[in-house]
């Protein structure tokens, strides 16, 4: 029985002390695995960014370059993530890749918009201030960084709440209630601005009244003396259309 | 807790997740063939295995052999990208949702809760991932350059983003009321008084409105303009086959899926039922036997009412829920504000 008790007793001494090395040396190599894996998504998702934003613009297809503006997006959300800024990641993810692209990607498939021909380039003067933008940019973020590493300690880490829902909204209606409705008005503007202009430069006026089977033409199309003179020209058909600028060859019209 | 027991139970939980998922698509498949049938008087697929039991996995065997057809004028690289975006995201959605409670292992001190990831904001993440899907489907329509492939995508496109609106503004009363992001919290604070904490009892508006929504934005019948057959031979899907006709039937299934899942999590209770503090493991049944009723829901819907015409679904969408589903967050604050005390 003693004998036994012994035993027993030595065996759980081995064991509780083979617990704790276990346990301290997982520990150990998890938090390196942490900062390895944290290392190497930084990488991923910055590389796949930058990839994608280069490839946004050097893309000739529209639609091409809006896909490669989601990667960017995207891989922005999963950085914003990292950051311990789960909020501002959904909201770039719903708002931008969500809402905005699907949008861009809607009229790039409505006008079906062909692959862009390379054409002599207009513009040439703005190739050296483009290169001189990018080589400020470029020292600012040297200066940044430089900046940062000189100094040494660390940023708290637990007082972070930059990132979450409940600061975001306490200082959206407290401290930053007058801003965040001076933008919302001015979203409201941009909305009934975009309206109104779609609405005045279009072909049809708003007090034009459209017969079914004519057509209607702004006069600028027909008389190219009165440019910028919208007012509407009816037709009654697609042959009197033409005749009436101009392309039907035969029949010369005496609007001319 | 030793943090490689951690990741392996992890690992354990995602496959778990995964494959249940999987034949829950495709038993849902199945059942949607069964119950359709039963609806119009037919018998449905009962041959293979007993009552048809196995074919989900015949049907599964005879689209992967057939040929992987690449129309020659597409976009092959958006071509293939489409299928991917879209059975991605809709796989994403799953990992934040809880299946259960927390529950302790057997004969050990670990008590894992079921669920994937903690995540604050799993809410706008489910709504974010969903949100990306769009994608898919409006590629896959116009790389196929075919004009019914277009029209589908563009119609999809149209639709989901019309929906989203209602269906983000449907769930605000949820978070006003509970007052988190987190789906568990939001499961955990309507457990207790025999289901009377439910937030359907709460948000009876917001929870029609969401359903409506939801099928709106899963493209199902009467909503399913983006692959209405009779005008646009399969939609945004027509030039597709094998596998990747099937990542996009899959997707649509895990879709309906996630967004049961959704309703279940948010208005239903998620696990909470009889018997689910005493046994935890209930929980998981509860949860199942919730989105069954919602994928039932689904097929009844499709065997009963005929398609919109698409203005009467976009006016049905920006002119009516779209009001009604900002009428429920002002009802729903006001009321809170009275009765913060």
């Amino acid at each position: 029985m003693g004998s036994w008790s012994l035993v027993s007793a030595h065996w759980s001494v081995l064991i509780g002390h083979w617990r704790l090395v276990i346990s301290r040396w997982s520990r150990l190599t998890s938090d390196f695995c942490l900062l390895l894996m944290l290392g190497l998504l930084f990488i991923i998702f910055g590389g796949f960014a930058i990839g994608c934003a280069i490839s946004m613009v050097v893309q000739r297809n529209p639609l091409y370059s809006a896909i490669s503006l989601i990667g960017v997006f995207v891989s922005l959300a999963c950085l914003y993530v990292m950051l311990a800024a789960p909020f501002i990641a959904a909201v770039q993810v719903i708002v931008y890749a969500g809402a905005i692209m699907v949008l861009v990607i809607f009229v790039i498939m409505l006008l079906n918009v062909e692959e862009e021909e390379p054409r002599p380039q207009k513009l040439r003067f703005l190739v050296p201030v483009a290169v001189l933008l990018a080589a400020i940019l470029i020292a600012e973020a040297a200066f940044i960084l430089s900046s940062v590493q000189m100094s040494q300690d660390d940023p708290p880490v637990s007082s972070s709440s930059v990132g979450l829902t409940s600061s975001i909204g306490t200082g959206m209606f407290t401290k930053y209630l007058l801003p965040f409705e001076i933008t919302s008005v001015l979203l409201l503007m941009a909305i009934v601005g975009a309206m109104s202009l779609a609405r005045r430069s279009g072909l049809v006026g708003p007090e034009t009244r459209v017969v079914p089977g004519s057509q209607v033409l702004p006069f600028s199309l027909v008389n190219p003396e009165r440019i910028g003179d919208l007012s509407p020209v009816e037709t009654d058909s697609t042959a009197e259309a033409a005749r009436l600028m101009g392309l039907d060859q035969s029949t010369p019209s005496e609007e001319k | 807790m030793n943090p490689y027991i951690h990741s392996a139970l992890l690992l354990v939980g995602i496959t778990v997740a995964f494959l249940t998922i999987m034949l829950l698509c495709a038993f849902a498949v199945l059942a949607e063939r069964r119950v359709l049938a039963f609806i119009q008087g037919r018998v449905g697929p009962n041959r293979v295995g007993y009552g048809g039991i196995l074919q989900p996995f015949a049907d599964f065997l005879k689209t992967m052999l057939k040929e992987d057809l690449v129309p020659d004028q597409s976009t092959r690289f958006v071509f293939m990208l489409a299928p991917i975006i879209a059975i991605v995201t809709a796989i994403m959605a799953i990992a934040v949702y809880p299946f259960g409670p927390t529950i302790t292992i057997p004969f050990t001190d670990i008590s894992i809760p079921l669920r994937i990831a903690q995540f604050d904001v799993a809410l706008l993440y489910v709504l974010g991932v969903t949100s990306v899907g769009v994608y898919g489907l409006a590629l896959a329509g116009w790389s196929s350059n075919n004009k019914y492939s277009l029209m589908g995508g563009l119609r999809s496109s149209a639709q989901m983003i019309s929906y989203e609106l209602a269906l983000g503004l449907s769930l605000i009363g949820v978070i006003l009321i509970s007052g988190t992001l987190d789906l568990y919290q939001i499961v955990e604070q309507q457990s207790g008084w025999y289901g009377m904490q439910w937030n359907i009892l709460y948000q009876p508006l917001g929870f029609i409105i969401y359903l409506i929504s939801a099928i709106a934005e899963t493209n199902r019948v009467p909503f399913d303009l983006p692959e209405a057959e009779t005008e646009l031979v399969a939609g945004f899907h027509t030039e597709y086959s094998s596998i990747k006709f099937l990542l996009f039937f899959n997707a649509e299934y895990i879709n309906m899926i996630t967004v049961s899942m959704l309703a279940t999590t948010l208005f239903l209770g998620g696990w909470n039922g009889p018997g689910v503090a005493t046994f935890p493991l209930l929980g998981v049944f509860y949860f199942f036997a919730k989105i069954l009723f919602f994928l039932f829901l689904y097929i009844w819907l499709r065997g009963t009412l005929p398609r919109f015409r698409f203005d009467q679904l976009m006016n049905f969408g920006w002119k009516f829920l779209m009001p009604v589903a900002i009428l429920n967050i002002i009802l729903t604050s006001t009321i809170m504000f009275l009765t913060m005390d």
